[in-house]
């Protein structure tokens, strides 16, 4: 699977959560990275290169800073003139159907204001409507959408969980299962200690794999066996 | 168990001697994977101890 990851945001430099995010994933080659307003700094967006791109992926993900419940300027004008029917959608043209389609929002505001009765009243799922909309007219699967909530004042472990979260949300088939985010840690950990280490470590790994691959092997016989007990 | 708490101390050792972050946070994704499974493995060993043991089966 190919991800395209579309950033926008007008000053990323200076975005520590950007920055942090972006960083993690400069080595990973089934994710192409686009910034928008570092390849555009004039606005003028290239739609035949931007159609190209969508058409060699299989999974597209919106990155920016949530702003007055919308994305940044760059990326609204990215759809005007990139999604243009007959090309990217409509009945003449199947190119974005059956991608994935999602987002990754860098929201300032706490996560229990995004609620009816919270300061912000309305929930992230009823204020990225237009983006599911979106993602049902060209034909694409939404995801659940990845919300960072107020990452400038999460704890180290929090962040590391969350970059997890991120790293999965571009490379990990779409699903929660436990089995789902085994076998996505297991390749993560073949491909990042395996092939380029040589040391002790690689031997803990090598068996951290085998306990993770055996536990999850032993779930799977329990849950036959209690499917079984359950409706004989 | 034993040998999930002998992995687990294994692999903070390794989190404790590397410097790459994100092999940081994988070793702790490993060892909160391994934590769930644990979690889950016994949840269902108790379940089906349970069900089992329910006097709804004591007829049968």
């Amino acid at each position: 699977m190919r991800t395209l990851l579309i950033v926008s945001h007008p000053d990323i430099i200076e975005s520590y959560s950007q920055q942090y995010f972006l960083n993690s994933i400069k080595d990973v080659e089934e994710v192409t990275v686009r910034h928008l307003e570092t390849i555009y700094p004039n606005g003028n967006i290239n739609p035949t290169e931007e159609q190209r791109l969508l058409k060699e992926h299989d999974r597209i993900i919106f990155q920016f800073p949530f702003y007055w419940y919308s994305s940044p300027p760059l990326l609204k004008h990215w759809q005007d003139v990139v999604l243009e029917e007959g090309v990217t959608h409509g009945p003449s043209s199947t190119m974005l159907k059956g991608k994935e389609f999602g987002l990754v929002l860098m929201i300032g505001v706490s996560e229990r204001e995004y609620q009816a009765g919270g300061s912000e009243h309305f929930t992230i799922s009823e204020l990225t409507k237009p983006f599911q909309a979106l993602a049902h007219k060209t034909g694409m699967e939404y995801l659940p959408s990845l919300d960072i909530f107020q990452f400038a004042y999460m704890e180290d472990e929090q962040k590391m969980d969350m970059l997890i979260r991120y790293w999965q949300k571009l490379t990990m088939e779409n699903g929660e299962s436990l089995t789902v985010r085994e076998r996505w840690l297991v390749n993560k950990l073949e491909r990042s200690f395996l092939q380029i280490h040589e040391s002790d470590d690689q031997n803990v790994i090598r068996h951290a794999i085998h306990i993770l691959e055996e536990n999850q092997m032993t779930i799977h016989d329990l849950k036959m066996v209690l499917d079984q007990i359950q409706h004989p | 168990m034993e040998q999930d708490e002998w992995i687990l101390n294994e692999l903070q050792k390794v989190f404790e001697r590397t410097n790459d972050y994100n092999h940081r946070v994988l070793i702790k994704a490993t060892q909160d994977m391994l934590k769930e499974q644990q979690r889950r493995i016994y949840q269902m060993e108790n379940e089906m101890e349970g069900t089992i043991w329910s006097p709804r089966r004591w007829g049968e």
